[in-house]
């Protein structure tokens, strides 16, 4: 555990050097294009930007309910050419939250630093694909999130706090990215084992690390892979303790690590006159092993030897989705062209054993899948109408069906 | 724990390649890209490629130091070609 730190803390130390290497190619037609920036009209470099949508969905016992709607600004200001700064209040059901607020130093062309509340750089989708005007779809995959875990956990998505070091290394006709961060982490609910890692106050004295790698092989982008981890410990450092065979224990060295992979192609193909992309993301997220109380009523499969207080799981959970589109862009039909078809499908496997996953009629544990296939209508490159049919199929074999719809103004 | 290693292991063989190909530069093939190139390709990976129309020449500017944070694997001269394109057909 030290040593992966002491190895993350020199990673990040190498990294300026590194590509300081590289960085002398191409500054002298970085200076040419600066030159031109400068003379561009008009003074202000702050952007207010962002996004507002209005949805309802409809299943047959609730019918018709309008029950989405939310605003999400972004305010990016440019405050030299090494210094950005980028925040988002996010209200996604009326209330008001700041999303991220990030002040983001560039070091040289190739790397830059980061400091403050920021979108977790793990796997791709809180990053880079979850804003509402690039949600395709009126919903978001399955995520282990408040939808299917209890109290409001957020497991892989959402911000953290801490420092990030990003850059590109240009490799040939490939590209490979990489961000490395480090942050208050994960803490763990040592009621249950659930683990929050939007933990905005550090909950013990360790840090979290992780970082992400990204690899476009082909020179003209379509294919990305990323690959991430992270690592951290959960478990409170003034936690309650607990007895195992006479010896004490508590949660305070309770770790949590995740991995996950991602993978984006999009292309557009002349010969079908269409754009087509393939997205997906696959994810699994690790916690110790430790014992918690048994809550009321709940038949354990391992208690504690010789106290049935106590129960313990593997405490794995997995999730996954590959979503496909397709979009005849290159038609010359204007609504043709601007009508997308979208799949996807969505699995969710919850740690079996423990006392708050989904459990079948016989109490034991599995996977929630959901297929959803959408239609979207774009009036522009960031205003559309999204509209899909979600079924999802719950552990214990049980359907359910909703028919979704969502406006989505970028602006 | 034996997963952790590995892990780590994992982790620092990738950097180790990640050292080695830095010193690899982007092909001519790359380099010779223009600005309306590298966004018909690169900027519709994530949302549909932007109308340069949208915004003014500053607003541009600072959607291009956004745009290399998120996406990441841009360089800043690749950025700036971009930035350049949008700002003359907006
Ligand atoms: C890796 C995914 C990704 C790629 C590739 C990408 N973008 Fe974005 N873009 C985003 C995300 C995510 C946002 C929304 C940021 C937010 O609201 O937090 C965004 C927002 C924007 C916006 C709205 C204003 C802003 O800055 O938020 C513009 C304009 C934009 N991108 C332009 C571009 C251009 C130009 C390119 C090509 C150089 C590009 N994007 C490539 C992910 C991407």
């Amino acid at each position: 555990m030290k040593s992966l730190f002491r190895f993350f803390m020199l990673a990040f130390l190498l990294m300026p050097a590194m590509t300081l290497v590289s960085s002398a190619q191409d500054s002298t037609q970085t200076e040419v294009n600066k030159k031109n920036l400068s003379a561009a009209s008009g003074k202000t470099k702050m952007l207010l930007t962002g996004a507002g949508w209005f949805g309802f969905a409809y299943d047959k016992d609730a019918k018709l309910n309008f029950n989405s709607y939310g605003f999400a600004p972004v305010f990016l200001w440019k405050i030299s050419d090494k210094l950005f700064f980028e925040s988002e209040i996010e209200a996604p059901q009326g209330e008001f939250e700041l999303e991220f607020a990030k002040l983001n130093y560039a070091v040289n062309n190739y790397i830059s630093i980061g400091a403050g509340r920021m979108l977790t750089p793990f796997g791709a989708y809180g990053e880079k694909w979850e804003p509402a005007f690039i949600e395709r779809f009126p919903n978001n995959p399955i995520i282990p999130d408040e939808d299917f875990l209890p109290g409001g956990t957020h497991l892989n998505w959402g911000a953290i706090m801490g420092l990030d070091v990003r850059g590109r290394v240009p490799l040939g006709n490939s590209r490979l990215s990489y961000v490395l961060f480090v942050s208050n982490g994960p803490s763990l609910d040592n009621s249950n084992g659930l683990i929050d890692y939007e933990n905005l106050d550090d909950n013990n004295a360790n840090k979290q690390v992780g970082g992400r790698i990204g690899l476009l092989p082909f020179s003209n982008s379509c294919l990305e892979v990323g690959f991430s981890y992270e690592q951290g410990i959960a478990g409170n450092s003034e936690d309650s303790v607990y007895q195992i065979n006479s010896e004490w224990k508590d949660y305070s060295k309770v770790g949590a690590s995740a991995m996950a992979v991602d993978l984006n192609f999009v292309k557009s193909i002349p010969k079908i006159k269409s754009i087509i992309s393939v997205k997906g993301q696959f994810g699994s997220y690790m916690v110790d092993d430790a014992y918690y109380s048994v809550p009321e009523g709940f038949t354990a499969n391992n208690y504690a030897p010789g106290d049935s207080t106590l129960y313990t799981f593997n405490n794995t959970l997995q999730n996954y989705y590959a979503q496909f589109s397709f979009r005849p862009a290159l038609l010359k039909n204007k609504c043709l062209k601007n009508v997308e078809l979208l799949f996807r499908y969505n699995s969710l496997t919850e740690p079996k054993d423990a006392a708050w996953s989904e459990k079948d009629n016989n109490g034991a544990g599995g996977v929630v899948t959901r297929l959803d296939i959408g239609l979207c209508y774009w009036l522009n490159w960031r205003t559309g109408l999204r509209f899909a049919y979600e079924g999802t199929t719950h552990v214990n074999g049980e359907q359910s069906n909703e028919l979704l719809a969502r406006f989505v103004m970028g602006f | 724990m034996k997963k952790i290693t590995s892990l780590s292991i994992t982790i620092i063989f990738s950097i180790g390649i990640l050292l080695f190909i830095n010193g690899c530069a982007a092909t001519e093939k790359v380099t010779a890209k223009s600005g309306a190139q590298i966004w018909g390709e690169n900027c519709l990976r994530c949302h549909n490629a932007p109308d340069p129309v949208d915004y003014s020449d500053a607003q541009w500017e600072t959607v291009g130091m956004h745009m290399k944070q998120r996406v990441n694997n841009l360089t800043e001269a690749e950025i700036n070609k971009v930035v350049e394109f949008l700002q003359s057909a907006n």
